[in-house]
C-alpha cells in the first residue's frame, strides 16, 4: 500500500482565474500580523473555500459572497489547496 | 439611561450592511458628526423619536473586527467596552443577511462582551431576491437577542427596533444564547462552524463562491491595467467637470453675498474701526473661505453617489500599483486630484484612505496640486514672464501644474522613507456589490461635510483672519498729499456737476489710500524686516509684501500688486497687464524682470500659502505639528526651487 497523494498546496497567486480552491490551516502564518488579521475578519480564513476571479498586480477573490481585492504580494503568501470543480 | 426616558445606543456592524443608511433613516438630518475625547476618528450622534420612543444613536464607524489594530477598530471597542465618556445603554448589531457568515463570526465577538444588544437585519429583500429566507426567530434563539429586520431604504422594521432597542437597554438584559459563541476567533474553523450551524438552522446554507457575470464584467472592465485607468480618468473628468460647472454660479452668488454684506457694514455704520473688522477682518475672512462651500458640498454629494456604487473600490484597486511607487495607496489618488481644484475637499476626502501613514503621507502631498487660487497668480506671471508669445505662456501654465504634481508625488515618496517610514499597507480591501446610489445618503454626506467645513471656517479660520486684518489695517495712516489734493479736484468736480469725473478722482484716491495704508501697516513693517530673506529671489519690498499678505489665500497677490500699482485686478484685461509690466520698484527699475517672474511662479506652485489648508491639515492630521511641518517643508522647497529658477533666468 501507498500513502495518499498530498494535496497540493500553491499560492493563490497560481491559481487560475475562475477555479476554486480551499484556504488552508496555518495558509496565512506568512503574513504580517496586521494583513492576516484583517483577511480573516473579511472572511478568508482557514478552511474556507474561494474562488479566484481575477488574477494581476491585484487579484479578486471571492469568498462566499464577499469579493475581496488583495495585492498580489498579500496572495502570493495565501496557500490554498484547488478543488476539482467536477466533483 | 442619557435621559429619564432616552437610551443610548451604539450602531455597530461591518462596512457596507447598511449601518450608515439605517442611522439616517432612523435619525434624519438632525445627526451631527463628533469625536470621542482624544479621537480623530469621526463618529455620528443623531437622536430618534419612533414607536413613542427616544433614542440616542451613536453611529460607529463600519469595522470587520473589534481586535484589529485600526483607529476605528480601536474606536468601536473601547465605546463598547465602556472606556469613552459616553456609554452605550445598548448595541444595534448591523447585520447583512446576503453575507451572514462573516457577519454572525462578527457578531460572535460583540456578544461575548455581554452588552445588552438588538439584531437588525438588513439586505434582507438582496437575500430574499438570490433565494435566501433568513427565520429570524431562529437567530434570535441562537444569539439569544432580539433579531429585527429592518431597512433604512424602504423603512422596513424601523419602529420596531427602535422599541426592541429601547426596551432592550432599559431592562439591561444581557445576550441569553441558544446556541453559545464559541471563544475562537472570528475567522477560525471552529467560529466558521457555529456561524454555518447558526444559519442552517435559519434556512440559509453557506454558499459556494458562485459567479455573477455582470459583476465579473464590469470588474474586469474597470480594474484593468490600461481600461480601468482610461475609465477612471473618463469618470473623474466628468465628475469635476460637473463641479465647475454647476459649483461656478452658487460661487458667483456666495461672492456677491459677502461683497454686498461688507458693503452694507460699511454703509450702516459709521466709517472707523468697527465697520473695517466687521465688513474687512470678519465678513472678508469668512467669506474667502464659505466661497467654497458649494464645490465642497458637490463634491462630497457626488462622491458619495460614486462610492454608493461600488465604482471607487475598484478605480482604487487598478490605481494601487501606480501610486505605489510614490509610497501612496491607490486611494491616495482621488484626494490628490481632488486637490487639483481646492486642497480642502481633497484633504477632507483622505479619510478613504485606512492606513494612517499613507493617509498623513497624501495630506502633506494634496497642497502641492495647483488648485484653482493658484490660477491668477499663474495667468499674471506666465502672462508678464512671455508677452506676446502666447503658446510659451501656455507651456508655462502647464508646466506648473506639472511641477506641483513632480512635488506632491516627491514628497510623499520621501516622508515614506524618511519620517512616515515603514512597509506600506499591502491593498486588502472589500469590493462592495455594484448597487444603484441612495441619493438621500449622499445628501446626509454632504451636508455633514458641509458642517464640518463651516464649523472650521466659523472658529479657527475666522479668528486667523481677525488678526492678518489687523497687520494690515494698523496703525493707521494719514493720506498721502496727491490723495488729499485728489479729493480737492473730485469735490470740485462735483459741484461742477461733472459725477463721473468725481467718482473716477474718489476711486483714484481711494486706492492711493489703500497703497499708503498698506506701506505703513504692520504688515508692511514686517515686509521691510522680511524683505532681505526674499532677495535671493529678486523681491523688492513691494512683492515681499504681496508674497506676505497672500499667506492667506494666494490669489490675494494678484490684489495686493495691483493695489501698490494702481491697476486693476482683473488679470484678463490688457490694461492690467500693462500696467503690472511697467510698474517700478524705488530705485525706478522694472518691478517685474523675467527672472523675478520666473522665482515667483515657482514660488507660487510650491509654497504653502493657503490659511484654511493649514487649519483643515491639522485637525485632519491630527495635531499642529503636522501642519506646521507642511508650512515649514512647502516654504523652503518654494523658497530654494525659487531662488534657483532666479538665479538661471538671471544668468
Amino acid at each position: 500500500m501507498t500513502d495518499p497523494t498530498p494535496p497540493i498546496r500553491i499560492p493563490l497567486t497560481q491559481l487560475a482565474p475562475g477555479r476554486r480552491a480551499t484556504v488552508e490551516c496555518s495558509a496565512l502564518d506568512a503574513l504580517p500580523d496586521g494583513d492576516r488579521c484583517l483577511l480573516t475578519a473579511m472572511g478568508l480564513g482557514e478552511r474556507c473555500e474561494v474562488r479566484l476571479c481575477r488574477r494581476g498586480h491585484a487579484c479578486i477573490v471571492q469568498v462566499d459572497t464577499t469579493r475581496l481585492g488583495i495585492d498580489e504580494r498579500v496572495a502570493a503568501q495565501i496557500m490554498v489547496t484547488p478543488i476539482d470543480d467536477a466533483t | 439611561m442619557s435621559g429619564p426616558d432616552t437610551a443610548t445606543i451604539a450602531l455597530v456592524g461591518n462596512p457596507n450592511t447598511g449601518k450608515t443608511t439605517l442611522f439616517n433613516a432612523l435619525c434624519g438630518t438632525r445627526a451631527r458628526t463628533a469625536n470621542f475625547p482624544g479621537s480623530t476618528v469621526d463618529h455620528h450622534v443623531g437622536q430618534c423619536a419612533l414607536g413613542g420612543v427616544a433614542l440616542e444613536v451613536i453611529d460607529l464607524p463600519g469595522i470587520y473586527s473589534l481586535a484589529l489594530d485600526l483607529p476605528e477598530s480601536v474606536l468601536c471597542a473601547d465605546c463598547i467596552d465602556g472606556r469613552l465618556g459616553t456609554v452605550p445603554d445598548a448595541v444595534v448589531l448591523v447585520l447583512d443577511a446576503t453575507n451572514m457568515l462573516r457577519n454572525l463570526q462578527f457578531a460572535s465577538a460583540v456578544l461575548r462582551r455581554g452588552m445588552p444588544c438588538v439584531v437588525a437585519l438588513t439586505m434582507t429583500d438582496a437575500a430574499r431576491s438570490a433565494g435566501l429566507v433568513l427565520d429570524a426567530a431562529s437567530i434570535a434563539r441562537d444569539l439569544g437577542v432580539p433579531v429585527i429586520e429592518a431597512s433604512g431604504r424602504t423603512g422596513l422594521g424601523l419602529a420596531a427596533l427602535a422599541a426592541a432597542a429601547h426596551d432592550i437597554a432599559e431592562r439591561q438584559a444581557p445576550p441569553m444564547p441558544a446556541a453559545p459563541c464559541p471563544a475562537a476567533a472570528p475567522g477560525t474553523a471552529a467560529c466558521a462552524d457555529w456561524a454555518a450551524g447558526v444559519l442552517e438552522r435559519a434556512g440559509g446554507r453557506a454558499t459556494r463562491a458562485g459567479t455573477d457575470a455582470l459583476t465579473e464584467r464590469l470588474d474586469r472592465a474597470f480594474t484593468h491595467p490600461v481600461g480601468g485607468i482610461a475609465a477612471f480618468v473618463v469618470t473623474m473628468g466628468l465628475l469635476f467637470t460637473s463641479i465647475f460647472w454647476l459649483a461656478s454660479h452658487p460661487m458667483d452668488a456666495l461672492d456677491a453675498v459677502f461683497g454686498w454684506l461688507g458693503a452694507v457694514v460699511h454703509d450702516t455704520l459709521p466709517p472707523g474701526l468697527l465697520a473695517d473688522l466687521i465688513a474687512d477682518g470678519i465678513v472678508g475672512g469668512i467669506g474667502a473661505t464659505v466661497v467654497f462651500l458649494p464645490q465642497i458640498a458637490l463634491l462630497f454629494f457626488l462622491l458619495a453617489l460614486l462610492e454608493d456604487t461600488g465604482y471607487l473600490a475598484r478605480a482604487a484597486l487598478s490605481l494601487d500599483r501606480t501610486m505605489r511607487r510614490f509610497g501612496l495607496p491607490g486611494q491616495a489618488f482621488l484626494p490628490l486630484l481632488s486637490s487639483h481644484a481646492c486642497a480642502l475637499p481633497g484633504i477632507m476626502s483622505t479619510r478613504l484612505i485606512p492606513g494612517r501613514r499613507d493617509r498623513l503621507a497624501t495630506i502633506l502631498s494634496a497642497p502641492f496640486m495647483s488648485c484653482t487660487a493658484r490660477i491668477p497668480v499663474y495667468v499674471l506671471l506666465c502672462g508678464l514672464l512671455f508677452a506676446g508669445e502666447p503658446w510659451k505662456a501656455g507651456l508655462a501654465f502647464v508646466g506648473c501644474y506639472a511641477l506641483g504634481i513632480v512635488a506632491g508625488l516627491g514628497t510623499a515618496w520621501l516622508l515614506r522613507r524618511t519620517i512616515l517610514a515603514g512597509e506600506g499597507r499591502a491593498m486588502v480591501m472589500e469590493l462592495p456589490p455594484y448597487r444603484r446610489p441612495s441619493v438621500r445618503t449622499a445628501v446626509h454626506v454632504s451636508i455633514d461635510r458641509s458642517r464640518v467645513f463651516l464649523r472650521n471656517a466659523a472658529t479657527v479660520i475666522l479668528s486667523i483672519s481677525v488678526v492678518m486684518w489687523w497687520l494690515s489695517a494698523f496703525p493707521k495712516v494719514e493720506p498721502s498729499r496727491e490723495s488729499v489734493a485728489l479729493r480737492e479736484v473730485a469735490a470740485a468736480a462735483t459741484a461742477a456737476g461733472d459725477e463721473a469725473r468725481a467718482a473716477e478722482l474718489a476711486a483714484a484716491a481711494d486706492a492711493d489710500d489703500a497703497r499708503t495704508q498698506a506701506r505703513g501697516s504692520f504688515a508692511a513693517r514686517l515686509g521691510d524686516a522680511v524683505q532681505p530673506a526674499f532677495e535671493p529671489l529678486g523681491l523688492d519690498r513691494q512683492l515681499t509684501m504681496a508674497v506676505l499678505t497672500s499667506f492667506l489665500a494666494r490669489e490675494v497677490f494678484v490684489n495686493t500688486v495691483a493695489i501698490q500699482v494702481q491697476a486693476g485686478d482683473d488679470v484678463a484685461d490688457p490694461g492690467t497687464m500693462d500696467s503690472m509690466r511697467s510698474a517700478t520698484r524705488d530705485d525706478g527699475s522694472p518691478l517685474f524682470t523675467p527672472a523675478t517672474c520666473a522665482a515667483l511662479l515657482v514660488f507660487y506652485v510650491l509654497a504653502m500659502q493657503c490659511l484654511p489648508t493649514l487649519v483643515l491639515t491639522a485637525r485632519e492630521a491630527g495635531g499642529w505639528r503636522w501642519a506646521l511641518l507642511q508650512l515649514a517643508w512647502m516654504s523652503a522647497l518654494a523658497w530654494i526651487a525659487g531662488a534657483i529658477a532666479f538665479r538661471m533666468v538671471a544668468a
